[in-house]
């Protein structure tokens, strides 16, 4: 009973801000909005059970991603922005795009809907190291490699003139 | 040797990688010599498939795979274990398709060392006319449909490096992007349709795909879905209407670059693909007939613009997309045989035409044919060979484009008359432009003295390709045609259609007149078969003894009007008198003629494109009410833009289209080529999982 | 609601937050509004991997570790992508994606 409680304000919380994100006309909020999104789907990760991922959630996203974008956004934003419309005329028609998706991913899903979980969840901290350190040691030095080129390629972008 | 046909597209794609990579930029280093090199060893290879495929040592269709990857899938709580090898299949259109590819690839390589010899990225065309080679063959030799259409985008890829080649200037930057663009628009229906047939037969191979379908498996709602949709992606890459608007402006690359998108490459693809799945065709006859008219709209439009044309490219361009017009339609009314029989002698004709265009340009720098004139004495050579493509191309007895384009028009004219007598028209029309071409650039007197002056004749290695290209321009249709080779060739292939048990079976009638009147894919068949194919092979006698005389009046025709005078008065030698001023008041009608001809085709293409769409519409209503509304929304878009565009191609009376459609994506907006992906993948998602 | 978790039941969260992210792509007109709705199409997917690895694949973690990856390359992304959008801020003073068109054709 708990864990349906769990997941559902868990996914009510995640869904409503993600909505919130996409059409609140403030970017400041949105991006705050933004951050609780996130934040409800660590908690969809704890109640997997995928301890390891959630820690890692909060620690990238909830507290890197969600305050580099809001510090974005008060670098860039301007007063004037609070009164144009934020969403293009295409919504319509975007609408409709995922309104036809909407009726595949359902498919999909309802394939699923006797699959119930077997098993207590298992702490996945130790196992991720392993694997990470063992057979999937190439992957994990060239994500790392990945990440050193976006450091990289952030430091150039972003670079003034005058600053050589 | 045929084991070894997987070398094919390899070799080539080495030498791209070794020239792009391992050579310095140098435009006097000898790197294109490693591309020649490679495409020599690819066409001895090809050359000794087809000789032994000819003489029967081999049999033909040949296929070989390896093990690429499987994977398990789980759906609907039964597993299935897909096995995806990768292979090559060698069935006789594609044994002749590797010889013309490799050939014409050859051809136009050892022309561009000289053409390109003053470019600061020598090395670099040198590299891109390698890599378009290697994916065409990809394409010809694979027989997993899913390396066929990587084959196909990297097709893609190279003609927009090579469309662009000079892209410090805005005109072929604009052209690159156009073509990706409206390629690219064809494609998402080929890959809808790849999507499509998966889905149904669970695998890529297509020797798989047709036992699929020779079981009966398939019904021909989804047969036709699928069909329209690889008509879709050939109409894009072959350049059919309404998506032929690309390739008049592909002209923008280097000429050499363009006689390999028009002749080997890039076009053939198109409707090699059409003719690789055609069985998926023959279940759906409905696509076919949809086949049919699109190449008979297709020639008589792109026709009617060469007629008018003054650019020496442009009209070469034109002449492309209508004979490509003729291929389709021959494939759409069942005429498997003539439309690659066309393809095939259409290759060499169409590159040497192109080669002889880039020879003059090199030598007078200008397309405007306007500015050309008299050039027969200062370049005989190119002149000699010329006028061999003009008369390939416009038809006249004995030259190859005779024996094709005659049999095309037999077996439209058994198909269907209405089409016939449109497609009749437009061969004349083709003589008549073609004419008209030869006559301002090499006939009569210089128009413009300097230009004149500077002109020459074309060194060793730019006339050597096209003296061969004539040779084969002249006979190869003969060599083909002798003993009936091309119909052991390129056999049609069969499909025993009969209905699931449970249904009557209604297609029994039309699948043994099909067996009757098409060969099966071996070649005792064949000849067991071939008193039918006979048959659809030949014209009533009446009109095969007229048509060589109509040609010859159209050419005729060309030459009485455009033999002089109204040149020469605009030369200043206004000696003439009445005659020609009777002339130039012809010529008058007749250019009113071809605006109210263009308007009407333009109005003509309005009404095709609302049948179009409405008949697309139908069809998926047919199959899924649910995506009607989707459907509404990319046709009103389509039509919004089109009507849009339409209306200022008006304003200047311009006869090009293409400028009047240009880009059906306008905006350059990211979030509106965001939106195409989506509407693809949520069609594609959707139509895929609620089959 | 007192039905037992299926798996269905964390694939129509997952696909629905994904639709809101595609929604917000396709239609916020701020640079960083789709930068966030990018960001979460990418926790959608995550939701469903490891979504799979707790019901499919219990005894393993691959999903998680590939859930791993996907946030590596998401913070990659919108690192260099947030460094772009200042870049083009510098030169064009505007953050909104319809006046990017410096390729249109």
């Amino acid at each position: 009973m708990l864990e349906q409680i769990v997941f559902y304000s868990l996914s009510l919380l995640t869904l409503a801000s993600a909505l919130a994100v996409v059409l609140h006309r403030n970017t400041v909020h949105s991006s705050l909005f933004l951050g609780l999104s996130l934040a409800g789907v660590a908690g969809l990760f704890a109640a997997l059970g995928a301890d390891f991922i959630f820690a890692a959630q909060i620690m990238v996203y909830v507290s890197g991603v969600a305050v580099l974008v809001m510090f974005v956004v008060m670098l860039l934003g301007r007063a004037s922005d609070l009164h144009l419309r934020q969403i293009n005329e295409r919504w319509m028609a975007a609408l409709l795009v995922c309104g036809v998706a909407a009726v595949g991913l359902f498919k999909i899903a309802r394939l699923h809907s006797a699959t119930v979980a077997t098993g207590a969840p298992r702490p996945s901290t130790h196992d991720i190291g392993r694997l990470f350190l063992g057979e999937w040691l190439v992957p994990f030095e060239l994500i790392s490699l990945v990440l050193l080129a976006a450091l990289l390629g952030a430091v150039f972008f972003t670079r003034t003139e005058n600053a050589r | 040797m045929i084991e070894h046909a997987y070398l094919i597209p390899l070799i080539p794609f080495a030498a791209s990688l070794i020239m792009m990579f391992g050579a310095k930029e140098d435009p006097h280093s000898p790197v294109a010599w490693i591309g020649i090199g490679a495409m020599t060893i690819c066409l001895g290879l090809s050359v000794s498939i087809l000789a032994a495929a000819a003489g029967g040592q081999i049999p033909l269709p040949y296929e070989h795979n390896w093990h690429w990857f499987s994977f398990a899938a789980s759906i609907g709580g039964k597993s299935f274990l897909y096995d995806m090898p990768i292979g090559v299949l060698i069935d006789g259109p594609a044994a002749v398709l590797l010889v013309v590819v490799t050939l014409v690839s050859l051809m136009v390589q050892i022309y561009s060392v000289a053409y390109m010899h003053e470019d600061t990225r020598y090395k670099r065309y040198f590299a891109f006319v390698s890599f378009f080679t290697a994916s065409m063959l990809g394409l010809v030799v694979s027989s997993n449909i899913l390396v066929g259409f990587m084959s196909w985008e990297l097709m893609g890829l190279s003609s927009y490096l090579l469309i662009g080649f000079w892209f410090e200037k805005d005109g072929p930057t604009e052209a690159q992007k156009k073509a990706f663009m409206t390629t690219k628009l064809g494609d998402s229906g080929l890959y809808l349709a790849l999507l499509f047939i998966f889905a149904k037969v669970g695998s890529f191979q297509i020797t798989q795909i047709h036992q699929f379908i020779n079981n009966g498996y398939m019904t021909g709602t989804v047969a036709t879905v699928i069909a329209i949709g690889i008509l879709f992606g050939a109409m894009g890459k072959s350049a059919q209407f309404p998506l032929f608007i690309w390739l008049p402006d592909a002209m923008e690359g280097p000429t050499p670059g363009s006689a390999l998108i028009h002749a080997a490459t890039m076009v053939a693809a198109g409707i090699f693909v059409v003719a690789r799945l055609y069985f998926i065709f023959l279940a759906a006859p409905d696509a076919m007939l949809v086949a049919a008219w699109i190449g008979c709209i297709t020639a008589f439009m792109a026709a009617a613009m060469a007629l008018v044309s003054y650019d020496i490219k442009r009209v070469l361009a034109f002449s492309t997309v209508s004979q490509l017009g003729f291929m389709m339609c021959a494939l759409g009314v069942g005429g498997y045989t003539s439309g690659l029989f066309h393809l095939t002698t259409h290759a060499f004709f169409k590159a040497l035409l192109f080669l002889g265009a880039g020879s003059v340009i090199h030598s007078v720098h200008t397309n405007d044919m306007r500015l050309m004139g008299g050039l027969s004495k200062k370049m005989p050579i190119t002149f000699v060979t010329m006028g061999a493509a003009i008369l390939a191309i416009a038809g006249i007895p004995g030259t190859s484009g005779y024996y094709s384009k005659d049999m095309i028009l037999a077996n439209i004219y058994y198909a269907n008359q209405p089409i016939f007598w449109i497609m009749l028209g437009t061969a004349l029309m083709t003589a008549f432009y073609m004419s008209r071409l030869f006559i301002l650039t090499f006939w009569g007197d210089d128009r413009d003295h300097e230009k004149h002056h500077h002109a020459h004749e074309s060194p060793f290695l730019i006339t050597g390709p096209l003296v061969l290209l004539a040779f084969l321009s002249l006979v190869s249709g003969y060599m083909l045609n002798r003993d009936d080779l091309v119909y052991r060739l390129l056999a049609k292939p069969t499909i025993s259609a009969q209905a699931p048990a449970g249904h009557a079976p209604v297609h029994a009638e039309a699948a043994s007149a099909d067996a009757h009147a098409a060969p099966a894919l071996s070649a005792a068949a064949a000849e067991h078969a071939e008193g039918g194919a006979h048959h659809e092979g030949h014209l009533p006698h009446w009109l095969h003894l007229a048509l060589p005389f109509l040609v010859l009046g159209s050419i005729g025709l060309a030459f009485t009007l455009y033999k002089g005078p109204r040149y020469a008065l605009a030369d200043g030698l206004k000696s003439t008198f009445a005659p020609a001023f009777h002339l130039l008041d012809r010529r008058w009608f007749l250019d009113d003629a071809f605006d109210l001809l263009v308007v009407f085709c333009d109005k003509v293409a309005a009404v095709a494109f609302w049948i179009d769409a409405n008949v697309v519409d139908r069809v998926f209503v047919d199959g899924w009410g649910l995506l009607t509304r989707v459907f509404a929304e990319i046709s009103n878009l389509i039509d919004a833009l089109f009507v849009d565009r339409t209306v200022d191609g008006f304003g200047g009376l311009s006869l090009d289209l293409g400028v009047g459609l240009r880009g059906l994506v306008k905006e350059g907006q990211v979030q509106e080529y965001l939106m195409y992906v989506a509407i693809a993948f949520s069609l594609a998602a959707t139509l895929i999982l609620t089959r | 609601m007192t039905a037992p978790l299926t798996l269905s039941h964390y694939m129509i969260v997952a696909g629905l937050l994904f639709l809101i992210g595609v929604f917000g792509a396709l239609t916020r007109r701020n640079i960083i509004g789709i930068l966030m709705s990018i960001e979460l199409m990418f926790n959608a997917a995550n939701i469903n991997l490891v979504a799979f690895d707790r019901f499919l694949h219990p005894e393993g973690v691959t999903g998680q570790a590939l859930a791993l990856f996907v946030m590596t390359v998401a913070a990659a992304e919108i690192v260099v992508g947030l460094a772009l959008l200042l870049a083009i801020y510098r030169g064009t003073d505007t953050v909104y994606a319809e006046d990017f068109n410096l390729l249109k054709g």
